[in-house]
């Protein structure tokens, strides 16, 4: 068999990390290659490297059999190398066609030739039967339709060496095994492809050899028919993982939140449900089905335009989040970037967010009591394993992880009723998500109750009591989590016709 | 206030003095290129702006009202928005000052002097209150109408001198002199003329110091400036901050206007002033919002202005060189982004390069 992809003991120095470590990492021609590891492993780094966009410390890259140095990304492309980045790199107000052909323009007496591009990326969409709109606008069509024309802009510079890098982050379950399917159909008429990647489902199902990489070093590279999967996440992690196995449900009947008729906008519609003491709620559904909202809502950041919210059985009659805090509730925010965190101050300082006017932490009323924050700060970093353990460091320099540490450590520690967890484990590895199922878990073991929203079903599945499933702003079922399957979550998260008629 | 620093602190401010540098051989450029020797020009400006008693005095003087400014707007960049109204704010203070200390009669000093102030606080405090309604009510251009009401209060205190207040006996555009009730005390008259908005200064400077540092307020600012969406999540009430450090801000420039009315001219004069609230802003932004960087920045500030009046004397170097040095700085303080960019760069080049695409 031929290599595609060889790269010999590559090593890459940053000034304070060493993200990869010695790696040797080679992709068969015609083959789908699984790279995986944890946040912060070294495979962007890894991949980047192969794009032309670092050069390595050290190693050797070998292209098709032949050694090769690139210095640009532009060196790569020639050596029919292409990139489909997590975040799509597409221009919204141009057309699909425009999109594909950006940078490699038909031209025509020197200048763009409009219909030439046009006529080649409907060729090139009926060859690969991507059914691309050509003539659409980027900004009017499906992530789903997005990520193919970045597929198709790669293939569109004769690429058949084809990188993604965490492909399915934005997709729906439906759009995912669509992806499925295109790649197989890639790998068909003999392109390769390698896909970062740290969802256990895609490495399983899309892959023929994954990767392992830990801490910027290979652990392993495997045929994935030969392994599975509790392997690989252990491979990825260094020690066996059990995601709520075992847990116990502390559900009791007193009701802690409830939602009655609620709406907001176009995006909850006539939300009712009820969160027990002790229980985790889950919230299941395609990304943007109003679970944003619904947290937001019952943590106070927004206010709803019809229907009660009750806490602790009184209604909500002002919405702030500053009331809703001060009544014993943790709010884990969606965007810990734009929401839940302060990336331009320190971690101590970020710890404290939203609990400076405690008295523990004032003086005299109004001063700050400096002592008490890093008090407070020693201990979160202890308690909840934030590392590096420098409580004077800009929270922006942690790795998504720990920043996500922070936000749980700051929330979870004050809530005295509630923890809202929008997303919690949203680009976070597979070590710290276990930490924070752990702390939510203990908080219900302590009658504390958790609403959590999530986009992975086996993590919800895993951790939680009962399923609430939203569809297009709709509540369109609630089950309990150890008598339903996927396949009957799936199911509801598509159907938005059944609508709530469940008020439990 | 020094001994805190720490190492981090004193890396923060390099770009600022990078600025600087940047700043000074640019100006030494463009002296050379009209003919004059640089070095003897800064040797001059210095001579004049501290090295006579007189003019040291004359700078201390002419400091207070720019540092004033520089709070003002230090205190709207502490929670993420862009004071450009306070030269406006100034001059309206000044307004309010002078009618205080024109129709306020027969008042001894003790109560005359810090009601005419009050008044300058007070027109200040109003004419910052309008901008700041439309932007947090009606989400208009905070720039927009800032610069248009800089315009505004310009026109409208030459109309109010020239229909209201006018000394007749006057050769220029002024109003009739304040009562001498209003007068600040002064220090010391002689080589030159200082006044106790000094110590009106340095307790501002004092407080300000604390209320950023020190307290849960100033915490809670930090956090509005950096991150205002993430401060409202976590219950800060952001737009009150930024309301109050916007009116606050037009109480600073308003007292600056009426330290100028009482303390140094005694008399409103059309077009007082040569753009202290304006001076402000490079100096807020190249401190880093810290008061007593803001201090010595205004100096600086007012040693140029002073000193400027020295180099024409003697070289023949027209005093809008200080206009044109001021637009270096804020061309270079636009530019901090990229001075970073560069620095940053030709730092990492040769650990890992990263291409854009």
């Amino acid at each position: 068999m031929e290599y595609a992809v060889e790269m010999r003991g590559i090593t890459m120095q940053f000034p304070a990390v060493r993200a990869n470590d010695n790696v040797d990492f080679s992709v068969l021609k015609g083959e789908i290659h699984a790279l995986v590891g944890e946040n912060g492993a070294g495979k962007s780094t890894l991949m980047n490297i192969l794009y032309g966009l670092y050069s390595p410390t050290a190693g050797e890259v070998y292209v098709n059999g032949r050694k090769t140095e690139f210095h640009s990304a532009l060196d790569a492309i020639q050596a029919g190398i292409g990139m489909v980045h997590q975040h799509f790199m597409l221009i919204p107000r141009m057309t699909v066609a425009e999109n594909v052909v950006l940078g490699a323009e038909p031209r025509k007496n020197r200048l763009y030739d409009r219909k030439q591009a046009g006529k080649e990326v409907e060729q090139l969409s009926a060859q690969y039967d991507f059914s691309l709109p050509a003539r659409a606008i980027v900004r009017d069509i499906s992530l789903g339709m997005q990520q193919r024309v970045e597929i198709a802009k790669a293939l569109y510079r004769k690429a058949d060496i084809i990188i993604l890098d965490e492909p399915t982050a934005v997709l729906t379950p439906q759009e995912i095994d669509e992806l499925g399917n295109m790649l197989q159909q890639l790998k068909s008429i003999g392109k390769t492809i390698i896909i970062i990647t740290h969802k256990m489902k895609e490495i399983m199902d899309f892959s023929d050899r994954i990767t392992v990489l830990r801490a910027g070093k290979k652990v392993i590279t495997v045929n994935t028919e030969e392994t599975d999967a509790n392997q690989i996440t252990e491979y990825m992690v260094g020690r066996e993982v059990h995601l709520g196995q075992g847990r116990k449900s502390y559900s009791q009947e007193e009701v802690m939140l409830e939602f009655q008729n609620v709406s907001y906008q176009d995006k909850v519609k006539n939300v009712s449900f009820k969160l027990k003491k002790g229980e985790i709620l889950g919230i299941a559904g395609i990304d943007n089905s109003g679970q944003k909202e619904i947290t937001e809502l019952a943590a106070g950041i927004l206010t709803p335009d019809s229907g009660k919210i009750i806490h602790n059985g009184m209604e909500v009659k002002i919405y702030s989040a500053k009331e809703i805090k001060e009544s014993g509730t943790g709010f884990v925010p969606q965007d810990r970037h734009r929401h839940g965190l302060v990336l331009g101050m320190s971690v101590e300082d970020n710890l404290l967010l939203g609990y400076q006017r405690l008295a523990e932490f004032r003086n005299k009323k109004v001063f700050l009591n400096r002592k008490a924050v890093s008090d407070n700060a020693i201990d979160k970093i202890k308690n909840y394993d934030i590392r590096p353990t420098d409580r004077t460091v800009l929270t922006g320099k942690l790795s998504g992880g720990n920043q996500q540490k922070v936000v749980v450590a700051r929330e979870s520690s004050r809530a005295k009723r509630m923890i809202i967890a929008d997303q919690p484990s949203r680009g976070v590895d597979i070590g710290a998500t276990e930490l924070i199922y752990q702390i939510f878990s203990d908080a219900c073991k302590k009658g504390e109750s958790v609403l959590l929203s999530s986009l992975e079903l086996d993590e919800i599945l895993a951790v939680t009591d009962r399923i609430m499933v939203v569809a297009e702003g709709w509540v369109t079922g609630i089950v309990d989590s150890s008598k339903t399957t996927r396949t009957e979550i799936g199911m509801m998260m598509v159907n938005s016709a059944s609508k709530q008629e469940v008020a439990e | 206030m020094m001994a805190k620093l720490s190492r981090d602190k004193m890396l923060s401010v390099l770009p600022s003095l990078l600025i600087i540098l940047i700043a000074v051989v640019l100006i030494s450029i463009i002296l050379l290129a009209t003919g004059a020797n640089p070095i003897l020009f800064f040797m001059n400006l210095f001579k004049g702006s501290f090295g006579t008693k007189r003019g040291l005095i004359n700078t201390i003087s002419k400091a207070v009202p720019i540092c004033l400014s520089a709070f003002a707007v230090a205190l709207a960049n502490k929670v993420g928005v862009f004071n450009i109204g306070v030269e406006g704010q100034l001059v309206f203070g000044a307004l309010g000052s002078a009618i205080a200390g024109i129709y306020l009669q027969e008042l001894p000093a003790i109560i005359h002097v810090p009601l005419a102030l009050f008044g300058g606080i007070l027109f200040g405090m109003l004419y910052a209150y309008l901008p700041t309604w439309m932007y947090i009510k009606q989400q208009a251009n905070l720039m927009v109408v800032f610069i248009m009401m800089n315009n505004l209060a310009k026109l409208f205190s030459t109309f109010v001198i020239i229909a209201l207040i006018q000394d007749p006996a006057s050769m220029v555009t002024a109003s009739q002199p304040i009562q001498k009730s209003a007068y600040l005390p002064m220090i010391m008259t002689s080589p030159g003329k200082l006044n106790i908005s000094v110590f009106i200064l340095i307790a501002v400077a004092i407080l300000i110091y604390v209320f950023f540092y020190k307290t849960v307020y100033g915490y809670e600012m930090t956090a509005c400036g950096v991150n205002g969406e993430a401060a409202d999540y976590s219950g800060i009430n952001t737009r009150k901050y930024i309301k109050w450090a916007l009116i606050l801000g037009g109480a600073l420039a308003g007292l600056a206007g009426a330290i100028e009315v009482q303390g140094t001219y005694f008399k409103l004069y059309d077009g007082f002033s040569p753009g202290y609230g304006f001076d402000g802003i490079p100096i807020a932004l190249l401190s880093n919002n810290n008061p007593l960087f803001m201090m010595v920045g205004s100096l600086l500030f007012a040693a140029l202005r002073v000193g400027s009046n020295t180099t024409q004397i003697e070289q023949g170097i027209s005093g809008e060189i200080v206009t044109v040095i001021q637009g270096i700085l804020v061309t270079l303080i636009a530019c901090e982004y990229f001075i970073r960019y560069i620095a940053k760069r030709s730092m990492t080049r040769k650990k890992g390069r990263r291409m854009t695409i």
